[in-house]
């Protein structure tokens, strides 16, 4: 009995600890986007622009002690400071964005064009990562997606991708994470319109933008 | 004198499973650290790593649900009071989940619990404890900086980091010790096993070999300090028997105690600002003791499993040998060497326990 005890006790232990690294990290923080990729007028994709709006809990908790002319208005000028914080934060995890072109990664350069707004209890991060180069390139892939968990990503429901000053002959498409259980959202028939040859099923847990120009 | 006969000698194999659980507890909890390198390490590259699935998936979602519903219910809080009802339920079972989820408390405590060989019951006071000193560090934190202070978020990022560091380093401290206290006892355990007669050849019939022992020189040897354990083994040396189970050891506890619940869980932290925005403080503090007292129960069950585990590995090793008492203390230094390596990562920023990305830098 006791063999059988020991036996079933340690794989037990062993799974429990593995569990306690294996799940990586649990988000505290919420994020909507609402994205774009900017195009210069020679047709190079120059740069993507985010607005990230924090989840309420964060969002409060972002903008505690923040000194304001008007009680609990905060303008844009009083949460520049915070904005710098949030940008300087966001180097550090490549600002959660990656991208390829042609299946070749591009880098970016630092952000520029950041702001903050608070609006409605919360709080939204306005900033443009533009690329090392323009590219002008057939196929651009965007992935959004913490690897480590913390921030938990998720397109918006209404405008959540646009291609700003594209030609005409390009078409975006994104695809939402569904393999991420805490992630209501049902998998959306533009997903499975998205998923073509080039996109690669592993990849579902991120939140993927697919340019295609023709 | 002879042994009871249910200590009859034991298969090696026994013994050797034993080691062996003993390499691979140490080895996969390494690894399992080692593999959490996050963005301050090597960055992952090409694909994006799958979402949790399975029951770490159901646990993170469970959990994140209930996160949510936290800021909703303080809200409505603010309307109607009972409501408040409903968010120290939320808060205590949201905190049964986080615990169940990643974190570096349960392994610490539970390591700490294998190593030192403690009690099932002191493995549940130290859990309840380390919960309490959560809730209160973090009670005090926003009590002092956000509310009295009315410090910004950059500011309670900088205590954060500091009550961090000093946390992890103590982690590292209460590993070390027990490495240097255990390493000690492996020693004398190898140093018995050496000036033990040979083993007798396979299939000599048990009674001699005990025969041999009993009326051997190195019974009167091994008996000057020998202590007839409660599972007939001998515990071995003098230095384990005053420095572990001794009336001192509630110090040690509280070290553990002290290095585990010293970092306040970002959670609770973020409730409680919120909390403090809508007026509502004593709510929040109420929601961060209850998430305190669900933490507690999800890691006294995990620690007591832990010194169940412990407890049936100290059966099965056939402590009379001295090579059953050799895969013990094995297992007791690995416990610690655990603690230090997950003490040192975090300390060293290779593992994240929960950072606030975006706002503390």
């Amino acid at each position: 009995m006791l063999n059988r005890l020991f036996r079933c006790l340690i794989p037990a232990l062993l799974c429990l600890s593995a569990a306690d690294g294996t799940a990586l990290a649990h988000p505290h923080v919420w994020v909507t986007m609402k994205s774009e990729l900017a195009y210069a007028p020679d047709g190079s994709a120059t740069g993507v622009r985010h607005a990230w709006t924090f989840d309420e809990m964060f969002s409060v908790f972002a903008t505690q002690g923040l000194e304001t002319k008007q009680k609990g208005v905060f303008t844009r000028e009083d949460l520049a400071p915070l904005a710098e914080v949030n940008v300087t934060s966001l180097k550090e995890y490549d600002f959660f964005t990656y991208a390829k072109a042609n299946g070749k990664k591009l880098g970016f350069n630092d952000p520029v064009d950041y702001w903050l707004e608070f609006t409605n209890g919360a709080l939204t991060l306005h900033f443009t990562l533009p690329f090392k180069a323009p590219v002008k390139a057939p196929n651009i892939d965007l992935e959004i997606y913490d690897p480590t968990w913390f921030v938990d990503f998720a397109f918006a429901d209404k405008d959540p991708f646009h291609l700003v000053g594209a030609p005409s002959t390009c078409k975006a498409s994104i695809g939402r994470p569904n393999g991420n259980a805490a992630s209501t959202a049902p998998l959306g028939e533009q997903f499975f319109n998205s998923l073509d040859a080039s996109s690669n099923y592993g990849s579902r847990f991120a939140n993927k933008v697919w340019v295609r120009c023709t | 004198m002879t042994s009871p006969p249910r200590c009859r000698s034991r298969r090696p194999w026994l013994v050797l499973v034993i080691a062996f659980t003993a390499v691979v507890v140490a080895a996969g909890l390494l690894d399992v650290a080692l593999a959490q390198t996050g963005p301050f390490g090597v960055r992952p590259s090409g694909a994006p790593p799958p979402a949790p699935e399975g029951l770490v998936g159901w646990l993170l979602a469970k959990q994140a649900e209930f996160y949510r519903a936290l800021s909703t219910t303080i809200r409505a809080a603010k309307q109607d009071g009972s409501a408040v009802v409903g968010l120290l339920g939320l808060s205590f079972v949201y905190g049964i989940f986080h615990a169940a989820g990643p974190g570096h408390g349960k392994a610490v405590i539970s390591s700490y619990l294998v190593a030192n060989e403690e009690t099932w019951r002191r493995g549940i006071v130290l859990s309840f404890a380390s919960a309490l000193l959560q809730a209160l560090v973090a009670i005090t934190i926003v009590g002092i900086a956000a509310a009295l202070l009315h410090a910004t978020t950059r500011t309670m990022c900088g205590t954060d980091r500091v009550i961090e560091i000093v946390s992890y380093a103590l982690i590292i401290a209460v590993g070390v010790r027990l490495l240097l206290v255990k390493g000690r006892s492996l020693l004398s355990a190898w140093q018995t096993i050496r000036h033990q007669p040979l083993p007798v050849p396979v299939g000599a019939a048990v009674t001699p070999s005990d025969h041999l022992h009993h009326d051997g020189r190195q019974d009167h040897h091994a008996h000057a300090g020998h202590v007839h354990g409660e599972f007939c083994g001998h515990s071995h040396g003098p230095a384990e028997l005053t420095d572990l189970t001794g009336p001192g050891g509630w110090q040690r506890g509280l070290s553990a105690i002290v290095a585990v619940g010293l970092r306040p869980c970002s959670g609770a932290i973020l409730v409680l600002v919120f909390a403090l925005a809508q007026g509502l403080f004593w709510a929040g503090v109420a929601a961060t003791f209850a998430m305190g007292l669900g933490t507690a129960i999800t890691v006294a069950a995990i620690a007591t499993l832990a010194v169940g585990a412990r407890a049936v590995a100290a059966r099965f090793a056939d402590q009379r040998t001295g090579f059953g008492t050799l895969a013990i203390r094995g297992i007791e230094l690995g416990a610690a060497v655990v603690i230090i390596v997950f003490g040192a990562l975090l300390l060293g920023g290779y593992m994240m326990s929960e950072r606030l990305v975006v706002v503390c830098s």
